[in-house]
């Protein structure tokens, strides 16, 4: 991979199956790892089966995206006048947990990352569950519109300090935000620009949970923005902001840190091919996360196992694998722990992954949470059972179970006397079946390989 | 990698001090323990003040019409203002801040700050935390540099809080602790001793040298496993929040006390105290941080002073930036540059070293910093810590006259 990361040419031309890079277990478990939150192991093995163009069709699919969000329409609505927006979070995980459009979702989140919007200032679940809808249905779709709306979203100007914009002394908090955060990347920009551009948002305010614009308090004045002249609406200047070469470069950029590497410096010359993409497509962002996810440098031997899991993927990826039913309330007080519950982002810059996820108590606390999901009672199992969910029996060689286990759910291969540990938990003496298959899914969840996605 | 794999060899090779749940503390832990308990190093304890802290609100110029003409709505007035001279006085709600240099225990540098500001959060903490001396590829903290190179033995630095743990304790050669409170530092995971047993085994496997992320992990999981244990054999639970109030802050700095009088050889103790990102309404939420910042400080001196570690414990406020001197439309303040910083305990030279930044003097409708921050943490490094600074910063800085 070093080489593809040198040879942007290279890295997105599409890939395909060959004898050493065959389509395998390794492989499906890698892209289901990366497109989705968690995948149970007879999928897996049945995406192996169907092979590689049927499980990309698979993970972009969103058929079944309509009946899905019918079934969650009620309890949303019910949801919408509740006074405490940790139920959201709590019903977020429930629809991650859920829906058949998993890359939907997933990247629905890459993007409450990017917005990050933190429910415990906002106050309003119905602003933010309004914000959350709003990412879902522009998750996959174009740039612009997004961000459009995103900046007169209530969530986002509550949270961000700007429900009132007055032409006299306009806030610049989001216009700086807007600049460093969402589109253009610290460097892009001068503190005149952040100036002029909170002027071209003035008149923009929140009043009774709602957005407007109130033009007696717009500064219709010309502005200078970026190099560019003209007495600028809100609207303009972001279509002005977006429209700055960088921004392509960082959209791109963040995408291949979210879905592909988190531990590598990407070079400008590397992240190019997609900012151009991105630019010549209007942002259209499913296609551009197509080249991403059916690239040679997504595939390559060393890009699988480099990023570190997130808690959510860890959680919900457990949740989904193993088919078992969990107290999502209580699994909401351990991601907040681990330092990542949806709707609650430390800050305005959103997660920032990779290995911020991991320190001594982070580990501690995800040996913790894979121990207490793999031990759940049997009637949790939607299976029955956990050896059911994983396909163990009692005749099975615990040689052969344990090795697949671990080839689905590790990414990278465990030192041999590792493996010589679980095959010895898994084959102990005076434990029932279940509790060896436990006490093997716990094991390898304490393993830094298992931290890897 | 070598050094850093032999590091970690040396550190957690031993099977001896891997042992899961074993009710008698690992021999090598034990004797640490006597010979910290002896020493009087000094530690440090740092607290980062997040979201940019409105200084001209916490050391309050109220002799000056200027502060009042900026701050329309957010002056304190000068009767509610705690003298410190005739010119700067704290904000009523930093009586514990007034009580700690009344005892000759609180010094304040004014106007910190840097050349070319950046007034972005994320930007403006990364110099602070790096000193000026960040790279893409090998980010390492100013407190990580100086664990690397300076600090030798077991835990030389915690950080404790939910939060990620601060850029300022980057390490290269081992990672630093990050525990998030006391109590859940710990595995559990039932009964089944073979199985915490097989946990703590598989940690002791060597991994591949070039996977370096895996190595980041393995070390950071190894050392888990080890701190929880120790700190398991070591803490009593009990009344350690007695005297301390009832906050976030209060919390932590009543671990980091238990921490200290446990006799961990740990040197650098890292806290946050966030909120300080006062855009809007911004006088009763600043208030109410000043409160918890001043109260909880106080406590801790009071109780480090008890268990005998005050003389020997230094603690730093800093904050990524101040704020605008002219407050804006939402009775809030917009991000700006130079503020005011504390340090408390130790022996240091009480009360304020150096002149307010002038109101008149400005850039950009910012102060101008009178100091770089990189003096006080030249100074902190050489005479508190007792380590060579230049190398940390990159270059020498003048060290302020902070001790007695």
């Amino acid at each position: 991979m070093a080489d593809l990361l040198h040879d942007p040419k290279q890295a997105w031309k599409p890939w395909e199956p060959t004898a050493k890079q065959p389509w395998d277990l390794r492989r499906a478990a890698h892209l289901l790892r990366r497109a989705e939150f968690g995948t149970p192991i007879r999928e897996l093995e049945s995406c192996v089966q169907t092979g590689y163009p049927a499980t990309i069709d698979r993970v972009f699919s969103l058929a079944q995206r309509v009946p899905f969000d019918q079934s969650m329409q009620a309890m949303e609505k019910a949801l919408s006048s509740s006074q405490d927006p940790r139920q959201l979070a709590v019903w977020w995980l429930l629809r991650m947990v859920q829906t058949p459009c998993q890359l939907l979702e997933k990247t629905t989140l890459f993007w409450h990352g990017h917005f990050a919007t933190n429910a415990d200032k906002v106050l309003d679940s119905r602003a933010m569950l309004k914000q959350i809808e709003w990412l879902r249905s522009h998750a996959l779709g174009h740039f612009e519109p997004m961000v459009q709306g995103i900046s007169r979203d209530v969530a986002m100007l509550i949270y961000l300090d700007s429900e009132e914009n007055r032409k006299t002394r306009p806030n610049e908090n989001y216009a700086r935000e807007l600049m460093e955060l969402f589109c253009l990347g610290p460097g892009h920009y001068s503190e005149k620009d952040i100036k002029e551009l909170a002027r071209c948002f003035t008149g923009w305010e929140i009043r009774r949970g709602n957005f407007r614009f109130n033009k007696n308090q717009h500064d219709h004045a010309e502005k200078i923005l970026l190099g560019q002249r003209g007495d600028f609406s809100g609207e303009q200047a972001v279509h002005i902001v977006l429209n700055q070469p960088s921004t392509a470069d960082f959209i791109a950029r963040k995408l291949v840190r979210f879905f592909v590497l988190d531990d590598r410096v990407l070079s400008d010359e590397l992240i190019e091919p997609l900012a151009a993409q991105l630019r010549e497509s209007d942002f259209d962002i499913q296609a551009t996360l197509k080249t991403i996810m059916t690239s040679q440098l997504f595939f390559a031997d060393d890009t699988i196992g480099q990023k570190v899991k997130s808690p959510v993927e860890m959680a919900v990826g457990l949740l989904r694998s193993l088919e078992v039913q969990e107290d999502l309330n209580e699994l909401s007080n351990r991601l907040l722990a681990l330092g990542h519950l949806p709707l609650y982002p430390p800050n305005v810059k959103g997660w920032g992954g990779g290995r911020e996820w991991i320190n001594a108590s982070t580990f501690l606390g995800r040996t913790n949470l894979v121990y207490k999901i793999a031990n759940q009672e049997s009637e949790q199992f939607s299976r029955g059972s956990i050896s059911k969910a994983l396909n163990v029996f009692a005749k099975t060689d615990p040689v052969i179970w344990v090795k697949k286990l671990v080839d689905a759910y590790v990414a990278v291969p465990l030192p041999d006397d590792t493996m010589r540990q679980l095959l010895e938990l898994g084959s102990g003496k005076r434990r029932s079946l279940d509790q060896r298959v436990a006490d093997v899914v716990c094991a390898m969840g304490a393993t830094p390989e298992y931290q890897l996605n | 990698m070598f050094t850093r794999r032999k590091m970690i060899q040396a550190t957690f090779g031993s099977a001896a001090l891997i042992t899961a749940g074993t009710a008698a503390p690992p021999f090598l832990w034990g004797a640490s323990r006597q010979a910290s308990q002896k020493s009087d190093e000094k530690i440090l304890v740092v607290i980062q003040l997040s979201g940019g802290n409105d200084g001209l609100n916490t050391v309050i110029p109220y002799a000056n019409d200027e502060y009042y003409r900026n701050r329309f709505t957010l002056a304190v007035e000068k009767s509610q203002v705690a003298k410190i001279d005739d010119e700067i006085g704290w904000h009523p709600a930093l009586n514990g801040f007034a009580r700690l240099l009344d005892d000759g225990q609180l010094a304040v540098v004014q106007g910190v700050g840097y050349p070319n500001p950046n007034r972005s959060h994320f930007e403006s903490m990364d110099l602070w935390h790096t000193a000026h001396q960040n790279t893409k590829e090998f980010p390492r903290g100013w407190l990580g540099r100086c664990v690397d190179e300076h600090l030798s033995g077991e835990l030389p630095a915690i950080h404790y809080g939910g939060e990620k743990q601060p850029l300022a304790l980057t390490t290269r050669t081992k990672p630093v602790a990050s525990i998030q409170s006391l109590d859940q530092f710990r595995l559990r995971l039932g009964e089944h001793r073979p199985l915490s047993l097989g946990i703590a085994k598989n940690l002791e496997q060597q991994r591949e040298h070039r996977h370096e992320l895996l190595g980041f992990i393995h070390e950071n999981a190894s050392m888990a496993m080890t701190t929880s244990q120790k700190l398991e054999s070591i803490l009593s639970t009990g009344d350690a929040m007695k005297t301390y109030p009832e906050t976030t802050l209060g919390k932590k700095l009543a671990a980091v006390a238990q921490l200290i009088e446990s006799g961990l050889p740990t040197r650098i103790y890292y806290v946050t105290h966030d909120g300080f990102d006062t855009h809007a309404n911004q006088a009763a939420a600043h208030a109410a941080l000043l409160q918890q910042l001043g109260d909880a400080t106080q406590a801790f001196h009071e109780d480090l002073k008890n268990k005998g570690h005050a003389e020997r414990t230094l603690l730093m406020t800093f904050s990524e930036f101040g704020r605008r001197v002219r407050e804006n439309a939402s009775r809030g303040t917009d991000h700006g540059t130079a503020a005011p910083l504390f340090l408390a305990g130790g022996r240091l030279k009480a009360g304020p070293l150096n002149q307010h930044p002038d109101l008149l003097d400005l850039e950009q409708g910012d102060l101008k910093h009178n100091i770089d921050y990189r003096s006080v943490y030249a100074t902190v490094l050489e005479d508190w810590l007792g380590v060579e600074s230049t190398e940390i910063l990159g270059q020498p800085f003048k060290k302020l006259n902070l001790f007695i």
